[in-house]
């Protein structure tokens, strides 16, 4: 059994202009152990997806309906308020895209760790501030006495994201949403966290669902790639097949787009236009008014998810 | 020619407190050191290095948003370190920056296109009608439709916001932008829009860039020149390729190898050099001049910069 | 920390001297004397000799530096509408009631109004919500002698629960603090509301959600520590607003209490319980706000600890 199972997720958040359609119909399982990458635009719903999982969008005014989401075997679509705090955390921790924004800025980050440990674990404070000390210090964090008894607010954002790591791998979690866990790190912490990660979930048969741009980081961590587009699953394929051969036209513009591919100042390949506007969508496949090779149908019908093989399926008019 | 911007040795010491309290120690954080940067007109600067080495500061003393300890800052050659809050106002509208973190830099009572308008607005130049215009305009530049002028920051993804912070910037045309990590957040389409974007940018209107950032792929793509920060000091300096291809500094090398690769074939297990073990990497070169038997930076090449101890 | 503090006592030092210099000449300013008046008819020369046995014919500034001497030493001369005692005894007797019935209607109403704003920010756009808004407008928009006389009406003339005034039995006092404590009860309801929604979109709350922490650790530890920051600003200030006493509360009372004090010195020209007043409500308010700052700082580890603006 996966330890999450979505089936045909959709959000929408009601607004005076309409209604925003964040995610249109997702379906994505993890297995323990397993590590799968979510890539795709700014707005595709990628984050909002990892959020509504959890139940963490304020609802109203976010909408959420799935023919099902199961998360370590419990339906989170009638989980109750103690259920989700229990899940929360402990079976599935999650990482945040903003580091600064992420803590309360009146308690000191220790008291922030020390009291993720405490709600799902009976121990005594000093022995939680202790295994805070060492996360800290395995996040490669030099000086974890010093940042345990710091505020936010006198940490750089690099310092934060790590400590995020750190809390939310506090627990144990079966399952870690990772959303953009590395971007405000330097490359170096980047390399270390990553392999951290990996080191973990080796561990622990950790689940993985890893939120990212960096197509760099996809093909360092993750073995299964999902790729988002306008609110819909464009492509999802073992990520060597991404990189080698991607099926579907976005994510072969997505891959072509990727910076430092060769030496040189120089401008990039861009996907032209923009991103869609979600309370407006465009007819048929989400893509299509930025495909090169675009059809008249692809406007007129959304394309079905279809298999290519045992592990690979894309969204697309054009592949088989 | 007067280079864009140019810092002469910027040094910032915070000074911290220790414990809370009535009765607090105070103890000083040495975050810059020694900090001289040559930004040439219509070129674009990437600074480089390990997270709180000093990158972040340094760009808001360029932009005399952080008062440096010492040193001196110079904008189209004008000396700018010591200018009051009136003096420095037409500089201010020559000299933009684009937040590290955009979430809290926009106004979430403001509509886009309000706050992309607001230093016209601030500049007083336009009419009402004008500035809107010109707001929409750039929020399609930086790769937002127009329909997004009306919404609110909190209805925007990460990167959607960081298109924003980023075309507010740009708006006033400015001839130095200090971009602190601007495309962090953007997924690789928008990136390379951004980059491109920039890149016409400079071309169009001559606009200098210092380009801070972790992400050495994007900085390969977009800069003429590279320097190097490894706790508070700049370690290393070169144009990009040298960087990329010829790098002398045990840090920098670290951090090229760092970089993820682009293929998953080539996944391999790193071992990350410690600080003790790259400052006792510290190059060591004859033949520059007198020892004084600590790192100092010195002139390798017309074009490289480099720290390390003369023997 | 200590420096902050030092600096602050400088500042407060000269807004009183500012304050008592600018109250002592406008007090002399206005035309007329404490013997002018017509229902005590006195002859010129009887009112000379008066003025300068009470020193009012001499230069202002002498009496001035004599007044502020003698307050320097807690002597503020002698109330012209009650000679039998000073200053010091007239407010020592007359304060107490003002400061029971306002310190307790703040303490009542305060709390409440945090309560009230809480349920409203928590259960927004509920009936709750709507009739904590609704209670907030009405407690600050109906004049409190509206409100005094409502609770007479309702409480003594028609139910004849309670006196209509006076003073002395505590049950006397349950109306004046009732009336007492609307005004913070609204402000605090108000304030809290706001302050807690503020905090509740931050995105650190959704981070808190998703550590798995308890709805209720979350309301109670986390924000509302962050919402009682902006708070506690306003606490001390209204308090001593409210415990100065209220002219129209104990007028429709009948409460011995300060506030027929405050008006009655201006009209009758008694210089020196007018400048007392004024000079004790200054000083109350720049203590408060003082520690209303440190208590702000103390919360606040921006200011409290330092580092990264
Ligand atoms: N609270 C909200 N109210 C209205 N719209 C929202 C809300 N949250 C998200 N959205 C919209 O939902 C869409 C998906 O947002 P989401 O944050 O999931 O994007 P993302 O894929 O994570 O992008 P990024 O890579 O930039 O973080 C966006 O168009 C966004 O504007
Ligand atoms: N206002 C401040 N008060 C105290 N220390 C500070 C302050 N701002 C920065 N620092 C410290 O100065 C050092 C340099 O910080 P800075 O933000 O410039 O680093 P950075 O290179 O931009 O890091 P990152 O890559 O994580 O953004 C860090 O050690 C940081 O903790
Ligand atoms: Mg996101
Ligand atoms: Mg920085």
């Amino acid at each position: 059994m996966p330890l999450l199972d979505i089936e045909n997720l959709t959000v929408s958040f009601p607004q005076h202009e309409g209604v925003v359609q964040a995610v249109r119909g997702v379906s994505l399982s993890v297995a323990a152990g397993e590590s799968v990458g979510i890539v795709g635009e700014s707005g595709s719903g990628k984050s909002v997806t990892c959020m509504a999982v959890l139940r963490l969008l304020r609802e109203p005014p976010a909408r959420i309906a799935a023919d099902k989401m199961e998360l370590a075997g419990v339906n989170m679509l009638t989980a109750s308020r103690a259920q989700l705090s229990a899940s929360r955390g402990r079976v599935a921790a999650m990482v945040f895209q903003d580091p600064m924004t992420a803590f309360d800025p009146v308690f000191t980050i220790g008291h922030q760790i020390v009291e993720t440990i405490r709600a799902h674990r009976k121990v005594s404070k000093s022995e939680a501030r202790g295994e805070a000390a060492n996360l800290l210090a395995r996040v490669e964090i030099k000086t974890p006495e010093a940042i345990l008894n710091s505020y936010p607010h006198q940490l750089s954002g690099g310092m934060l994201q790590r400590a995020m790591i750190a809390m939310a791998l506090s627990c144990r979690p079966q399952i870690l949403f990772a959303d953009e866990p590395t971007t405000a790190l330097d490359v170096t912490i980047q390399a270390q966290i990553l392999q951290l990660i990996k080191d973990l979930q080796a561990e622990f048969g950790m689940g993985l669902i890893m939120v990212t741009h960096d197509l760099g980081v996809v093909a360092e961590t993750v073995d299964r790639v999902v790729v988002m587009y306008g609110g819909r699953v464009m492509e999802t394929a073992p990520v060597q097949d991404i990189f080698d051969a991607p099926a579907h036209p976005y994510t072969q513009a997505l891959m072509a787009s990727m910076p430092g591919r060769s030496a040189g100042k120089q401008r990039l390949v861009e996907i032209p236009g923009a991103s869609p506007n979600p309370s407006n969508p465009p007819s048929g496949c989400p893509f299509h008014p930025r495909c090169a090779v675009a059809e008249a149908r692809c406007a007129a019908q959304v394309p079905a998810f279809k298999s290519q093989s045992a592990t690979r399926a894309a969204a697309c008019w054009r592949l088989p | 020619m007067t280079p864009a911007l140019e810092l002469r040795n910027l040094c910032k010491t915070y000074h911290l407190r220790q414990s809370g309290g009535v009765f607090a120690r105070h103890s000083d954080h040495l975050a810059v050191r020694d900090v001289s940067l040559i930004l040439p007109k219509n070129q674009i600067l990437g600074l480089v290095g390990e997270s709180g080495s000093g990158k972040t500061t340094t760009g808001m003393m360029a932009m005399r948003l952080v008062e440096p300890s010492s040193g001196q800052i110079l904008v189209g050659g004008y000396d700018i370190t010591a200018l009051g809050h009136a003096a420095l106002k037409p500089f201010r509208r020559q000299m933009q920056v684009v937040f590290q973190d955009s979430y809290s830099a926009l106004d979430p009572m403001m509509t886009l296109a309000q706050i992309v308008a607001e230093p016209l607005h601030i500049h007083g130049l336009g009419t009402a009608a004008e500035q809107a215009e010109q707001a929409l305009d750039m929020l399609v530049k930086t790769g937002l439709d127009r329909s997004y002028g009306g919404r609110y920051p909190h209805e925007l993804s990460g990167g959607q916001r960081q298109r924003v912070a980023i075309a507010r910037a740009l708006i006033l045309r400015p001839a130095v932008l200090v971009a602190d990590e601007p495309t962090s957040a953007l997924d690789v389409s928008v990136k390379a829009q951004i980059i491109n974007l920039l890149l016409d940018l400079q071309a169009e209107m001559g606009l200098s860039i210092l380009f801070i950032s972790h992400d050495l792929s994007v900085v390969r793509s977009l800069t003429d020149k590279v320097a190097v920060m490894f706790q508070g000091r700049i370690v290393e300096e070169a144009a990009t390729e040298t960087i990329f291809t010829d790098a002398r500094h045990p840090y920098t090398r670290s951090l090229l190898q760092a970089i993820p690769v682009l293929n998953p074939r080539e996944r391999r297990a790193r071992r990350f050099l410690s600080r003790a073990e790259i400052e006792a990497a510290t190059p060591r070169l004859s033949g520059y001049g007198v020892s004084t038997g600590k790192p100092e930076l010195i002139q390798i090449a017309p074009d490289h910069r480099l720290e390390a101890i003369l023997q | 920390m200590i420096r902050y503090i030092l600096g602050r006592i400088a500042s407060i030092a000269l807004t009183f001297t500012v304050v008592s210099v600018i109250v002592f000449l406008m007090m002399h300013a206005v035309p007329g004397g404490p013997f002018d008046g017509n229902d005590m008819p006195v002859s010129d020369a009887v009112k000379a000799k008066l003025n300068a046995s009470l020193g009012l014919d001499q230069p202002l500034y002498v009496q001035y530096f004599k007044y502020m001497w003698g307050v320097l030493h807690f002597d503020f001369g002698i109330p012209f509408q009650s000679p039998g005692e000073t200053t010091l005894q007239l407010l020592s007797r007359a304060w107490p009631p003002s400061l029971i019935l306002g310190g307790a209607g703040v303490l009542i109403g305060a709390p409440l109004g945090i309560l009230l704003g809480m349920a409203a920010a928590l259960r927004r756009n509920s009936w709750i919500d709507y009739l904590a808004s609704a209670f907030a407008t009405l407690g600050l928009t109906i004049p409190v002698f509206v409100i005094s006389m409502g609770l007479i009406m309702v409480f003594a003339v028609w139910l004849n629960w309670l006196p209509a005034s006076g003073w002395g039995k505590p049950h006397a006092w349950i109306l004046p603090i009732t009336a007492y404590a609307a005004i913070p009860m609204a402000t605090y309801a108000r304030y809290t509301r706001s302050a807690m929604l503020d905090v509740l979109t931050k995105p650190f709350v959704t981070v808190l959600r998703a550590k798995g922490l308890s709805e209720r650790r979350i309301i109670f530890q986390h924000v509302l520590r962050n919402a009682a920051l902006p708070m506690v600003t306003v606490f001390l200030p209204m308090f001593i607003g409210t415990a100065t006493g209220s002219i129209f509360v104990e007028a429709m009372f009948r409460v011995p209490g300060l506030g027929a004090y405050f008006v009655s010195s201006i009209t009758l020209r008694d210089y020196s319980l007018e400048m007392a007043l004024i000079l004790m409500v200054t000083m109350m308010f720049c203590i408060a706000y003082l520690l209303s700052d440190i208590v702000y700082a103390l919360l606040n580890p921006r200011i409290r600890v330092g580092g990264r603006s």
